[in-house]
């Protein structure tokens, strides 16, 4: 099966490669019977990589540790999910199966496509296959080959990472992936748009489903990778700014940005240049998180091992892609002119605008402080960095701003808005954020950045909210419905915009537990068996922490475990247990930390257990005096937030992406709408 | 042995199905389908959503009414452009039976036509002007006498 | 597009706070990467960067870490150069340290501080490199 799987990835290097040829000759000369070899070509080239997938994962489950990889990233003990997984767990394999993920993508772009958008799908194929071509080229020729040897048969393997070995870890990545990879199809559209010269609104109405879909994976991939952080690492926090993490925060900057002009263009048909430039720049940006992660250029607790080879390799494709796309949309410039203007300073034009510059400053802002190490070595030949405070201190006040413009957007009407109507709907929300800063302030709170968040989360939220009943209440008047009824329809009519409001809920709920990062509480304690430790909660109760003792457990893989319990209290009664352990696993030279987390809606109780005076004595023989040991006790208020917004945020997004049927909305002329418009129009 | 044959099943398989095409000459579509929205009919639907948007956008407050009437002119007069085009092109398209997919917010297309018919949109600006109005509210040109009593 | 006046000013205003914050937030938080062979020979002649922040990647020393109080967590080890393992200097650290730290391994690290003129380096973070259990050699595979 492995050997069938290697053949596999051989035999699908120059299907691509055909298929390539032929979609863009085919595209060029109108031939069909060419056309159609090459979309076969892409559903071929998917077989063909789920077969040499489907070789690794039986290498794994084999216990085929011939193979350098599976090697490095199995051993007989592990569980056979975390061997199945371990297809994505290293280079070679993430590699992998990365394109099969694009494979999929491009089949499913190619497949649901067969019947329209045919000027189209010869230059997409053609796109996607390049891009599948070009990792291809990487797996096979620079040195990652995942199908490679070692010459000899090792007794059994080196074993994974027990960090990785946790339900969050094995679903980050190919979440990551899934976003990465399936914004390729709407660059291969707009680059295809370009090619054809069939630059109407199409390609966008096409583009618009899959960027979302796009965008949809990558905010929960990094989602669930800073859930992994957050129980794994151990620290506490969730987030660190580090090279990797930021890279991947940048095509979904950036892919947001798109999602918020691409109106514009619809409406408006302004802005076609910029949207070019956004897709090309958002594509770039997933190719160049890609290679940031393989190439180790960057310092980054992430990184897998250097090589220098896949540097120029990723670095070349890179430049093309950028090179081409800039010269093909100079050379189709004339067509992509504005078709109107912004007409008023005070208009949702503008406020979307304004979100765009403010993104892609943030983008901007990431970018320049992954990239400095480089630029100051390469010019001054001094290496300089910048860490978590660089990060925070610049984009705190944007991503404030751009908080902000989530509430103001909505409000402001498409073309023109008046000062008066501003002052309007304005008023209220403002009125909620200032007390809830007032409120937080008077009890004593003085973390003025978080206040400020509190705020305009509150403001937005409002405006929302507002919105919601505003826009059910019209639809009720309008067309004479009952109020379920009309809300159901309101956002069943515009799952777009609606859909959009619920996302940007989830957005609103996850700045705010940034926010409340800044009310974090932290205490290092020695304690012995039956001693215990009272913490104030910022949300002002009392948490008391008994420690109960420490026990011994043996999970599969490990040499052994010992187990620290905590009793909870809160305001002197009993709200449940918390453990914490070290283990350490066969295949590891150190022992590794399992924190403990009591979790509530409005926070957590995390308990990491630091260090204790003879861990196994402790464990195994019972001896309280060895029991004695150090933790670190954490209060981390509203850390929760993050993942129910995610929950919110993914809610939002599927109702914007489901597949709305029916070119037209339908809006029966009914009697009660003939004279509601014109007294809606009269009143006032 | 059965590796050998696999690979060699493996291999012919997609050799076969990647080259028929090219073989039998079967070709796949290059043209735009039939029932493909046109860039006119793109444009005229964008129309009529903006429509209704100016429309829910007044009614929850964030307009004007004087902006509301703008708007509304104005968008009408896109709407009236892109809907004439779809026609023209439909007709072209299907020698002259020009059938019209039924939609219910046409219908309020429909009303701006006939308040061109009937004289209340104004023939240079496209703005909606009350019935029986004598000038435009919007620029001023004087309006066409109105011939029939507009349907209320 | 940008024919309204506004329009080219609030781009103007944007890139300009953009700039600043990213100019100042450089200038206010850098910090110098260098390796332990840099880190001696430009503190002797440059003692000013006793005072400010420095980023070090070397290897930690084998067999030199040491729990100098289990209470307060209060760590103490040796990083040495990766290149030239006789440019080694000491690390205090108080804290949790990463799970994959540790002394007799090899083990790549990071840590970050100030270098004291006493000579100790006193980090307010380390970090191992750890990625996905770096890839295995094939020696290592083999022993």
């Amino acid at each position: 099966m492995t050997v069938l799987g290697e053949l596999a990835l051989w035999i699908a290097l120059p299907v691509a490669i055909w298929g390539m040829v032929l979609a863009f000759v085919g595209g060029k000369h109108g031939r069909g019977d060419l056309v159609l070899s090459a979309e076969r070509s892409v559903y071929a080239v998917f077989a063909l990589l789920v077969t040499a997938s489907a070789g690794i994962v039986a290498a794994f489950l084999g216990n085929r540790y011939e193979y350098l990889y599976v090697a490095s990233y199995s051993n007989r003990a592990l569980d056979t999910f975390y061997k199945a997984s371990g297809l994505w767990a290293g280079q070679r394999g993430s590699l992998l199966f990365w394109v099969v993920l694009l494979a999929f993508f491009s089949s499913v772009a190619v497949f649901t496509n067969r019947n329209k958008n045919r000027e189209f799908m010869p230059y997409v194929s053609g796109v996607l296959l390049t891009v599948i071509t070009f990792f291809i080229i990487v797996l096979l020729f620079a040195d990652v080959n995942p199908f490679e040897k070692l010459g000899f048969t090792p007794a059994d393997g080196q074993g994974l990472n027990p960090q990785l070995q946790n339900y969050w870890m094995t679903i980050h990545p190919p979440t990551l992936y899934l976003g990465f990879t399936s914004f390729t199809v709407p660059f291969a559209f707009a680059m295809s748009a370009l090619l054809s010269g069939r630059l109407d609104s199409r390609w966008i109405v096409v583009t618009r489903r899959w960027t979302l879909l796009s965008w949809f994976f990558l905010a929960n991939g990094i989602i669930f990778g800073m859930r992994w952080a957050y129980q794994e690492l151990g620290w506490g926090g969730y987030w660190f700014w580090d090279p990797v993490e930021n890279a991947s925060l940048l095509p979904l900057l950036t892919a947001t940005a798109f999602l918020h002009s691409v109106m514009i263009q619809e409406k408006r048909g302004m802005l076609k240049v910029w949207n070019m430039a956004l897709v090309t720049l958002t594509f770039s940006l997933t190719i160049f998180a890609t290679f940031l992660t393989r190439s180790g250029l960057i310092d980054s607790v992430h990184s897998f091992a250097q090589n220098t080879k896949i540097s120029f390799i990723f670095l070349g494709f890179l430049a093309t892609i950028i090179g081409v796309s800039t010269v093909l949309i100079i050379h189709r410039y004339p067509q992509l002119k504005s078709e109107t203007e912004i007409q008023s300073f005070v208009s949702r034009e503008s406020a979307f605008l304004f979100n765009n510059l403010m993104l892609l400053a943030v983008a901007f802002a990431i970018m320049w402080g992954i990239l400095l190490p480089l630029l100051s070595e390469g010019l001054t030949g001094e290496a300089i960095q910048v860490g978590a405070p660089f990060f925070n201190r610049v984009n705190l006040p944007i991503g404030m701003v751009l908080l902000a413009l989530v509430g103001i957007g909505p409000v402001i009407a498409w073309r023109r808005a008046s000062k008066r109507n501003l002052t309007k709907n304005f008023t209220i929300p403002l009125l909620v954020g200032i007390t809830v800063v007032g409120i937080f302030a008077i009890r004593g709170s003085r973390h003025w950045m978080a206040l400020t968040t509190f705020g305009i989360s509150a403001f937005v939220m409002t405006v929302i909210v507002v919105e919601f009943f505003k826009g059910t209440r019209a639809r009720a008047r309008i067309e004479g419905e009952g109020i379920p009824r009309a809300f159901v329809h309101l956002v069943a009519r515009n799952r777009r915009r609606w859909g959009g409001y619920i996302v940007h809920v989830g957005i609103v709920m996850i700045f705010t537990a940034f926010a409340g990062a800044a009310f974090n509480v932290k205490v290092i304690q020695t304690l012995s068996p039956g001693q215990s430790i009272t913490l104030a909660s910022p949300l002002g109760h009392d948490y008391t922490l008994t420690y109960e003792g420490m026990s011994s457990s043996r999970g599969r893989n490990m040499v052994w475990q010992a187990v620290a319990l905590m009793s909870i209290d809160r305001d002197g009664r009993r709200v449940g247990s918390i453990t914490t352990e070290k283990r350490l696993y066969e295949t590891w030279p150190t022992p590794m930390t399992e924190v403990g987390i009591h979790s509530t809606p409005f926070e957590d109780v995390y308990v990491i257990l630091a260090n204790a005076d003879d861990l196994i004595a402790g464990a195994y023989e019972n001896d309280p005096a060895a029991q004695r040991a150090t933790f670190e006790f954490q209060i981390n208020p509203l850390v929760g937030w993050i993942w129910y917004g995610g929950l919110v945020l993914t809610f939002g997004a599927l109702i914007a992406m489901w597949p709305s049927q029916g070119p037209l909305p339908e809006v029966r002329q009914t009697a009660a709408r003939r004279e509601a418009v014109p007294a809606a129009v009269g009143a006032d | 042995m059965a590796l050998i044959v696999g690979a060699a099943l493996l291999t012919g398989g997609v050799i076969l199905y990647i080259l028929l095409p090219v073989i039998q000459g079967r070709f796949a579509s290059l043209e735009r389908s039939e029932d493909e929205l046109t860039e006119s009919e793109a444009k005229k639907r964008v129309s009529l959503l903006a429509l209704r948007d100016v429309e829910y956008d007044f009614a929850t407050g964030k307009l004007d009414e004087r902006d509301y009437k703008e708007l509304k002119g104005e968008i009408s007069r896109e709407a009236l452009a892109a809907l004439r085009e779809v026609e023209a092109e439909s007709e072209r398209r299907r020698g002259g039976a020009a059938a019209e997919r039924a939609g219910g917010i046409e219908a309020d297309i429909a009303a701006v036509r006939e308040g061109l018919r009937t004289g209340t949109t104004c023939h240079s600006c496209g703005h909606m002007n009350a019935d029986g109005s004598h000038f435009c509210a919007n620029c001023g040109a004087q309006l066409p006498a109105a011939t029939e009593t507009p349907p209320g | 597009m940008f024919k309204n006046r506004r329009f080219f000013i609030g781009l103007v205003g944007v890139a300009a706070v953009v700039t600043y914050l990213i100019w100042t937030g450089v200038s206010e938080t850098m910090v110098y990467y260098m390796t332990p062979v840099e880190l001696m020979a430009r503190t002797t002649s440059d003692p000013s960067l006793h005072q400010v922040g420095i980023k070090v990647s070397g290897r930690i020393v084998k067999g030199s870490w040491e729990l100098v109080s289990g209470e307060e967590l209060i760590h103490r080890f040796a990083v040495e150069d990766l290149e030239d393992p006789g440019v080694a200097f000491p690390v205090v650290y108080q804290g949790l340290l990463p799970d994959t730290f540790n002394d007799h391994e090899n083990v790549e690290a990071v840590v970050e501080g100030r270098f004291r003129e006493d000579g100790v380096f006193e980090a307010t973070s380390v970090l191992t490199k750890c990625g996905s259990r770096y890839e295995a050699s094939s020696e290592e595979l083999a022993g």
